[in-house]
């Protein structure tokens, strides 16, 4: 019924919403992005989004809202959720600012946060825990770990995306899984959320072994309700999956994967270097020209085009390549291709039920895609030795040349750190290098922090800092490694104990959509026993009681009596008795051997 | 004294005579010590006393104490016996009113006597009866209303039926018509056929005892067969079959209903306009048996499982088939996302599958159906749509979108296979007398079921000694036989809506107690740990321990003879 009246939609009207980023009305679209990245990287961006009204949600007709998760949401009473799946680590240096601004990713690992409707935050937890426990059904990840030590309520670093009619019963909760191991088998699940599962469209281009086999990689689910100013609410679906893919390793074949050494006179090595040898080479970084094709980057072609996103008609393009105008670009037929007037971007509308291949041609260029500078590097690192204490540093550097940046930094310790926020110290460096330390309280515009409790909650941390133009910040404080109990140690306790990624979120302007970067997750070494412990303390303290039994208990009981009599008492016992048996015994053999004689 | 005095001299003769021989050294020079004092042997007496009086009264209680496990008391009898039967004999009392407005009161009454007796002798399954009784005027009226729930406000029993008797000209022999809506039976019978009083068996009174007896025939045959366990009945093989397919009783059912389609259409149905047309209806009538959720879903391309066997072109049937035995292979259960919904109760899966347009229409092959059950889990059915051929390139496809017309075979067969599921008899054909005795059916079978966890639950407890058992299972079986027996006083008293109640209650407490989750856990404790953690401890302490009192025992008793000895 939607459909056919969405049908009857002018054309232009159509792709005038889909190019409003909140905007409701297509009931499912879906979209891909290539982006070429310094190093012979490509970023592929695929996003789907599907919306189903507000009224047929609440009635529990599905159609391009999944079933499985929406009867999750609901029976959570879960107003608005976001889903984070990642590995692998976003290199800003040489890729710039991060997909989405930071808004579809989360830390290392699997993240999650919701609104949840209740009561009071005791209802808000239990559902909290029914939500983590159905998801971890749904997604095959161990999000059912999520408990009370690993939730944190954020303050000021997360504000819900959706239009919420009532903001005063929602509760926010948040919940970080930062050594969960991302692979197909949450691929799998996440795949079968879409109304084309894999098998139409560009989600064809899934494969669980490039996707998880690239640099860095995160999968995310939103869902948030939606109410346009004109019309009836919608709850909205948002999926997407953005990968940095290594152009070389990815082109290697999947019955040969093993990497080879490139013959000697087939190395470009740099000239400008001077050589002691001939064996010797210092690679020359490629201009970023080269070669690749969907086909060969992905393992797959895409298969034509998921119909019902094709239904929104010809003018909106689901498949866009970032490379300069100049570029040669090959693709199959039947494709219409437009060019977007800033030079770089073109977009292909995809006939239906044809595979499409799209392939770059190698090329030497002068021209490079501009890459956006991201607002602020964060670098995050445990410092300090020795298994009691240790340190946390974070690097903040500010690019700019001109203007401070404001973010927020939320970080959600586990309960055995503990961390002394009295050692909060800043230094800051300026563009000349030159390096001074000042009290955080200058840096620090606000603060908010909830201690740790042993085993039943983190420690969660709020600030909110500033960080003048061209300088960079060093934030470090004290904490003190937890001596945890025998069960409480995972099998591989020696591996050391993830710590969450923090979480940035940077103040731009007033209602623009936020910034977000996370910093790579942490290992803790805790003080580990040998977990032989508890059976060599039940030997050792039965032993000394034994001793000590024995000792005291003989003297009480024993009969004190000479050397001699001795000898005559023990006559008298068993082994007494038993010698002057075998001495009997061995004169009567005696005797019969002299009598044969 | 003199004591000393020998010991003194022996040793210096032995000093002297070692010297001299030393062979004979051996038997002389080995000297006997003193006997000990009497003191010292009480005192080690009393030392091994204390040691072992410490064990006794101190380490033991405590070791028992920090050791034992918690086992509630459980009624292990009376469990047993609920299991076996032996406390309670379901019966079913059914009562059925009679009105006759066109009898005189004598009349009438010699009527329900009569008939009474008829059905007496008709029946062979004397747990379930029926009870006639002649309706008031005023009954009749309100009684109506009460029928279609199967539940009576008062205390009596529930009327199961009322039987309208009315003369009508121009029959040579009574009619009987039954109506679907309601729980009423008109008979119709010539004028000439009236009874009289003195007539000991008349026609009349034989027409209307054996339509009772075909409309309850199912019935009885389902109960007899419940109650006897699954193994005795006229046609245990058929009931056996349709018990098998229905779902276990529960309180909530989910009822998922989802469009499936291996190609791109159709998208969307009018599902919503669809369940409030074809079925709500029906939901309503189980509402005072069960409560129902609805959801739906739309998911395309879902393909048939590798492994399955494809369909079939057949010639002469131009169609394209599934072989029967096939059908289980239908449901592609890995990637088709049919999880069962959230919350409690089970969830009953409808799927509506509209072939791919190259593989339309599709059938079963032997027997041109379109739809099946699959016992326990739901139903599916094959809608083949007219195809639509689009204008740019000839092909044919399926229409986008699923009227609530085109949905109305489909959902009718969903409503028949719902029932199904469920467990309705399929006899009588009025609806309401269904859930009337699909009610005493579920109670029978609850009650039974909840019986037989009792005494699982009895053999249980006795054969695994090492499991504990919480307080809450010993509170959960007391409801549970309580509930057992409150049920079985309503069968008997005919309030079956009420029994169903209880018998509810005494299925899901007997289920709580059986599946409790703490009484697993000390099960898979071994007893070979205990002594890796005994052993270190009381190896060394126990071996001295046992060594002394068994001297000392020794010691004891040798005196002990001793005296008696000296005594004789």
């Amino acid at each position: 019924m939607r459909v056919s009246s969405y049908l009857s939609l002018p054309l232009a009207l159509a792709s005038a919403l889909w190019s409003h980023a909140t905007s409701a009305s297509p009931d499912y679209s879906e979209h891909l992005l290539l982006q070429p990245l310094p190093q012979s990287s490509l970023l592929a961006s695929f996003n789907f989004r599907g919306n189903t009204s507000q009224q047929s949600y609440d009635n529990q007709h599905f159609q391009y809202f999944p079933r499985a998760l929406g009867q999750i949401l609901q029976h959570a009473s879960t107003k608005e959720l976001h889903l984070r799946f990642t590995t692998g680590r976003w290199d800003a240096e040489n890729w710039g600012s991060r997909p989405w601004n930071g808004s579809k990713e989360g830390g290392t690992g699997v993240e999650l946060w919701a609104w949840i409707e209740a009561a009071d935050d005791e209802e808000a937890f239990a559902k909290w825990i029914t939500l983590t426990q159905s998801l971890s059904g749904l997604f095959c990840a161990s999000l059912n770990f999520i408990d009370s030590t690993r939730t944190t309520r954020p303050v000021v670093s997360f504000e819900p995306t959706g239009d919420h009619k009532r903001l005063e019963n929602l509760h926010l909760l948040h919940g970080t899984l930062p050594g969960e191991v991302v692979c197909t088998e949450n691929l799998t699940p996440f795949l079968k959320l879409l109304p084309c599962k894999g098998k139409a469209g560009i989600s064809t281009l899934f494969d669980g072994h490039k996707l998880f086999d690239a640099a860095w990689q995160s999968m995310s689910v939103d869902t948030r309700p939606v109410c346009p100013a004109d019309g009836d609410c919608v709850v909205q679906i948002e999926q997407t999956v953005d990968m940095v893919l290594d152009i070389e390793r990815s082109k290697r074949s999947r019955s040969n994967p093993i990497p080879r050494a490139v013959p000697n006179d087939q190395l470009a090595c740099d000239p400008s270097k001077s050589y002691n040898s001939d064996d010797t080479c210092y690679p020359l970084e490629k201009a970023s020209g080269r070669a690749w094709s969907l086909q060969e980057v992905f393992g797959r072609t895409l298969n034509g085009v998921c119909p019902l996103a094709a239904s929104e008609g010809e003018s909106e393009q689901p498949i866009c390549l970032r490379v300069p105008d100049e570029r040669q670009v090959s693709y199959s037929e039947g494709v219409v291709e437009h060019r977007k007037a800033d030079g770089y971007t073109r977009c292909y509308a995809l006939s239906p039920s044809q595979p499409f291949d799209l392939s770059v041609q190698e090329q030497d260029i002068q021209q490079e895609v501009p890459l956006e500078e991201p607002v602020l590097h964060a670098e995050r690192t445990i410092v300090g030795h020795g298994q009691e204490r240790g340190g946390m540093r974070m690097i903040l550097a500010n690019p700019s040349k001109t203007a401070h940046v404001d973010f927020i930094i939320f970080e959600s310790l586990p309960w055995y750190l503990r961390p002394y926020t009295h050692t909060l110290q800043a230094k800051i460096t300026d563009a000349n290098g030159t390096s001074r330390e000042i009290p955080a309280s200058e840096l620090v515009t606000g603060t908010f922090y909830r201690p740790a409790i042993d085993r039943e909650r983190g420690t969660q941390l709020e600030l909110s800092l500033s960080v003048p133009a061209a300088s960079t910040v060093t934030l470090t404080y004290d904490f003190e490694k937890a001596i945890l109990r025998y069960t409480e140690y995972p099998p591989d306790a020696n591996r050391g104990f993830n710590v969450a990624p923090a979480v940035i979120r940077i103040l731009s302007a007033p209602n623009a959509a936020p910034i977000y970067i996370r910093s790579t997750s942490l290992l803790l070494p805790l003080p580990t026993p040998d977990f032989s412990m508890p059976y060599n303390v039940i030997i050792l303290t039965s032993t000394v009681i034994a001793l000590a039994f024995g000792t005291v208990f003989n003297i009480l009981v024993r009969r004190v009596v000479s050397v001699d009599e001795a000898r005559a008492l023990g006559a008298r016992t068993l082994k007494g008795r038993i010698l002057s048996k075998v001495v009997v015994l061995r004169d009567r053999l005696q005797k019969k051997q002299t009598k044969v004689e | 004294m003199t004591d000393k005095f020998e010991d003194h001299e022996s040793r210096h003769s032995s000093t002297s005579l070692k010297s001299v021989d030393n062979a004979d050294n051996q038997n002389s020079a080995q000297r006997v010590p003193p006997p000990e004092t009497p003191e010292a042997i009480q005192t080690r007496f009393r030392v091994i006393a204390a040691f072992w009086a410490v064990i006794i009264f101190l380490g033991f209680p405590i070791w028992w104490k920090t050791t034992s496990i918690y086992r509630a008391h459980l009624p292990i009898q009376e469990m047993t016996e609920w299991s076996e039967g032996k406390i309670c004999r379901p019966v079913f009392p059914l009562e059925i009113q009679i009105a006759a407005p066109a009898l005189q009161m004598t009349e009438s009454q010699h009527l329900v006597r009569t008939t009474q007796h008829a059905l007496d002798d008709l029946n062979e399954f004397a747990a379930h009866h029926l009870r006639l009784k002649l309706a008031n005027a005023t009954d009749l009226s309100d009684n109506g209303a009460s029928m279609l729930s199967g539940q009576n406000t008062g205390d009596g029993a529930d009327t199961a039926l009322t039987v309208r008797v009315l003369s009508e000209d121009g029959l040579s022999t009574p009619r009987s018509e039954l109506h679907a809506e309601t729980t009423q039976l008109d008979i119709f019978y010539p004028p000439s056929q009236v009874p009289v009083p003195s007539s000991s068996n008349p026609a009349l009174s034989v027409f209307i005892a054996e339509e009772l007896q075909r409309l309850y025939s199912e019935e009885k045959a389902t109960i007899a067969y419940i109650l006897s366990g699954g193994t005795s009945g006229p046609d245990a093989e058929s009931i056996s079959r349709r018990l098998r397919r229905s779902m276990k009783y529960a309180d909530t059912y989910h009822l998922s209903f989802s469009l499936f389609t291996p190609g791109a259409a159709p998208t969307s149905w009018d599902i919503e306009a669809a369940i409030q047309e074809y079925l709500a209806p029906l939901l309503f009538a189980f509402t005072p048996i069960s409560n129902f959720t609805i959801d739906t879903q739309v998911q395309m391309y879902a393909t048939f499982s590798p492994m399955a066997p494809p369909p079939l072109f057949d010639e002469v049937e131009s169609a394209w088939t599934l072989k029967k035995e096939d059908l289980s292979a239908f449901i592609n259960a890995a990637e088709w996302p049919l999880n069962p919904s959230i919350g409690n109760g089970p969830t009953l899966n409808f799927v509506l599958y509209v072939p791919d347009p190259s593989q339309s229409p599709m059938v079963v092959k032997e027997n041109r159906a379109s739809s099946w059950i699959i016992p326990q889990w739901g139903g599916v059915f094959l809608l083949n749509p007219p195809l639509e051929t689009t204008d740019s390139s000839g092909s044919r496809t399926n229409p986008a979108h699923l009227s609530q017309d085109s949905l109305r075979p489909a959902f009718m067969t969903f409503s028949h296979q719902l029932l199904t599921l469920l467990g309705t008899p399929a006899t009588p054909s009025s609806l309401p007398l269904r859930l009337q005795s699909m009610i005493r059916v579920r109670a029978a079978a609850l009650l039974l079921s909840a019986s037989s966890t009792m005494g699982s639950l009895a053999r249980l407890t006795e054969s695994l000694p090492s499991i504990p058992i919480p307080a809450t299972v010993a509170a959960s079986v007391a409801k549970t036989l309580s509930q057992l027996s409150a049920t079985c006083s309503h069968l008997r008293e005919g309030r079956f809506g009420a029994a169903l109640a209880s018998a509810r209650i005494a299925e899901s407490e007997a289920e709580r107690s059986f599946f409790e989750k703490s009484m697993v856990g000390q099960v898979y404790f071994p007893d070979e740990h205990k002594v890796a953690v005994y052993l270190p401890l009381l190896g060394p302490v126990g071996v001295p321990l046992i060594v002394g009192l068994m001297k000392e025992v020794k010691r004891l008793v040798a005196a002990w003879k001793a005296r008696r000895l000296s005594k004789a």
